[in-house]
């Protein structure tokens, strides 16, 4: 009996510490981004502090993300009062659910972002809060087996399989590094990088010939491509630990590399096919959900985050560069000085191919990102021939966009309706 | 003939020694599966990052504070700490509370769907939790159970209550009726029967149990992350934000999740050892 007693005091005490946690109006600032816990706890301690009002930065995985908040939307009141999250995660969410914000009077200096911002109405549904971008980083013990002739800061892709070679033959193990892991962004490299540069498109070009270039020659760089790559997710690890020697990846999951270890690592662009040096940006924004509370405060948070100062403790935070103008200062972090130059030399170069993020494909982002991933997989992996696999794939990339009707982006020429794939 | 006969005893000897190996080394294997991850874990917990990223790794850390002393000034991460405890408690008393007698009815009385029951009540954990939380999520910011433990913990008991109900149906099954029939005759009631012969019988059954719903509710993070906002439990807290930290952090915060757990598990041990007839209370 005494244990039956014991039991209900437990219970009831559960009990009064439940009604007693709750009533706390923080500014909800629900993210995507600044996920790893060192950028979220900068995001807390450098960047919001210096906001009015406190806010509670809470980064959640885009599952949980997207569930809450239609959660909210559907129960029609929340507690989120701004989102942050990239370009494809808004692009998911009905318009009509987002405040448009027009009237806040801030927006980012390139007028293509404010565009994307848009979401294909006439209204900004988000503010653009900061982008990035994929590069390439190298240990410096590689750079001595650089093909003879071959500038760093302006590689072909025919010189970086030659440099992976050299660097396989002379240490007896593949050292280049590619994000294939389950977390890994190995999509966003087909799409941005390795089509542009070998096919001039991305949807228009997806079974061309220069198409079966482009997987014969990253083939090619398969073969001196650490096996382990499928399991590799943030490029960083694997260059710290050694396992990988030349890689690709989004700079903030290089920049603890380059933070750690500043004078072992060099950052630079990505190379150049055919068509050019194709790279992609990535594109992060503010929103304001219909059901915010506060409708006042969320969007004095979103203007603070696109001041001037607000941005550049962002960048410090995030390794993501700011999407208004700025004078950078001198003492940033070694890993955005780094890929800050890198972006510069890859942005600035004459061959310059730049490509836009996938945009006008809605909900469908995940299975268009699927096509790209499934034809690596097969292609690559499994080894099956390619042409065989490009008109598999083509038929489901084709029904997406006729799904959608997604017109085309740069760097496929413009289309009147759904972007065809020809 | 004669040979063989005379090898029999020196066969058995090696076989008995054979069998000996094969257990001790068993038992080595064993303890080493559960030991050594949590060895590494320590190890790399308290390391510098540069040693994280080395190898071949010393044997004894060098005790570097560096990556807990970040999660100790990591904001937020004590009230999440409280937050689990409290979201496991009160799942674990729930499912047991509901649990217990569901199992002891499956086991004392007949009636009609009880195998159907036993089967549906497997249901529950056939539906995957990112495709209940929308539904949920909605639900419970219409009824205010929205960011609260408490309807945390309802979701949690929930999944646990199948184990509950399993664990103890089997446990009230190996009990026989005869016991509390013999307690019926000496004067016990229905229900003095229960709490004063059977139930301390199954204590280590529901201790056992209990750990289950302890673990699934701590492990548990799907959910958390979209049904609590200020209210966060720890593995919603930390472990999303985890899966892209630096390698020295993860190993730091898997630490931090693990030692909760294990402190609880150690202090019920022995519970859970009586039902194995290892040790007698």
């Amino acid at each position: 009996m005494t244990r039956m007693t014991h039991f209900a005091g437990a219970v009831s005490g559960l009990a009064l510490l439940v009604s007693t946690a709750a009533v706390q109006a923080d500014v909800l600032f629900w993210s995507t981004q600044a996920r790893p816990v060192e950028e979220a706890q900068a995001m807390r301690q450098d960047v919001l502090s210096g906001f009015d009002e406190t806010v509670d930065y809470q980064p959640n995985e885009d599952g949980p993300w997207l569930t809450r908040l239609q959660a909210e939307l559907q129960a029609g009141s929340g507690s989120i009062e701004v989102l942050g999250a990239l370009h494809g995660n808004f692009s998911a969410i009905d318009p009509e659910s987002l405040v448009d914000l027009d009237d806040l009077g801030v927006s980012a200096s390139s007028e293509t972002f404010n565009t994307l911002a848009r979401l294909g109405t006439d209204n900004m549904q988000y503010i653009p809060w900061m982008q990035a971008t994929y590069i390439m980083a190298a240990n410096k013990e590689a750079l001595p087996y650089l093909p003879d002739g071959a500038d760093i800061n302006a590689l072909t892709y025919d010189q970086l399989i030659e440099w992976a070679a050299n660097v396989h033959e002379g240490t007896g193990s593949p050292k280049f590094g590619f994000p294939a892991g389950p977390k890994g962004l190995k999509h966003r490299f087909f799409q941005g990088y390795l089509y542009p540069s070998y096919t001039d498109g991305v949807v228009r070009t997806f079974a061309s010939p220069e198409a079966v270039t482009a997987w014969e020659k990253f083939g090619e760089l398969w073969e001196h491509t650490n096996p382990s790559s499928t399991n590799f997710s943030f490029m960083q690890e694997q260059l710290l630990s050694g396992d990988a020697w030349i890689v690709f990846d989004h700079t903030s999951r290089l920049a603890q590399a380059f933070n750690e270890r500043p004078d072992d690592f060099v950052a630079f662009p990505a190379p150049a096919g055919p068509t050019g040096r194709g790279f992609m940006p990535v594109l992060a924004g503010l929103a304001v959900p219909a059901t915010a509370p506060d409708m006042d405060a969320a969007k004095a948070l979103v203007s603070y985050m696109l001041a001037p100062e607000t941005q550049l403790k962002t960048l410090q935070a995030t390794s993501f560069f700011p999407v208004v103008d700025v004078e950078l200062p001198d003492d940033l972090p070694a890993s955005v000085q780094a890929s800050g130059a890198a972006i510069a030399a890859m942005s600035g170069a004459p061959d310059a191919n730049p490509g836009l993020l996938p945009s006008g494909l809605g909900d469908k982002g995940g299975d268009f990102n699927r096509v790209y991933v499934d034809t690596f997989e097969r292609i690559i992996l499994a080894r099956q021939p390619i042409e065989r696999v490009l008109e598999d794939q083509k038929r489901r990339l084709s029904a997406i966009m006729e799904e959608t009707g997604a017109p085309c982006w740069a760097p496929d020429a413009p289309s009147e309706g759904a972007c065809p794939v020809e | 003939m004669t040979d063989a006969v005379a090898d029999l005893p020196a066969d058995t000897g090696a076989s008995r020694k054979a069998g000996q190996f094969l257990y001790g080394a068993s038992v080595v294997l064993l303890c080493a599966w559960v030991i050594v991850p949590l060895y590494f874990l320590l190890l790399n917990t308290l390391s510098s990052p540069e040693e994280v990223n080395s190898f071949p790794k010393s044997f004894l850390p060098h005790f570097d504070l560096g990556s807990l002393t970040f999660f100790a000034n990591f904001q937020g991460i004590l009230r999440a700490l409280w937050n689990s405890v409290l979201v496991a408690a009160m799942t674990m008393v729930m499912s047991i509370v509901i649990g217990a007698p569901a199992g002891y009815a499956l086991s004392r009385f007949e009636f009609r769907g009880k195998e159907a029951f036993r089967l549906l009540i497997l249901l529950t954990r056939a539906f995957p939790l990112p495709l209940l939380a929308l539904p949920l999520a909605v639900l419970f910011i219409r009824t205010g159970l929205d960011d609260t433990a408490f309807g945390l913990a309802l979701v949690h008991t929930t999944l646990a209550i199948p184990f509950a109900v399993l664990i103890t149906f089997s446990l009230f099954s190996g009990i026989p009726i005869e016991l509390e029939e013999a307690a019926w005759t000496l004067g016990c009631t229905r229900f003095t029967a229960f709490t004063k012969v059977v139930l301390p019988l199954i204590l280590p059954g529901i201790t056992a149990s209990a750990i289950f719903a302890f673990v699934i509710s701590w492990n548990e993070v799907f959910a958390a992350a979209v049904l609590t906002i200020e209210n966060r439990t720890l593995p919603a807290f930390l472990l999303q934000t985890l899966g892209e930290a630096p390698l020295h952090l993860k190993f730091a915060g898997g630490f931090i999740l693990v030692v909760p757990a294990l402190i609880f598990i150690f202090a019920v041990r022995k519970y859970l050892f009586a039902m194995w007839g290892i040790a007698n209370r």
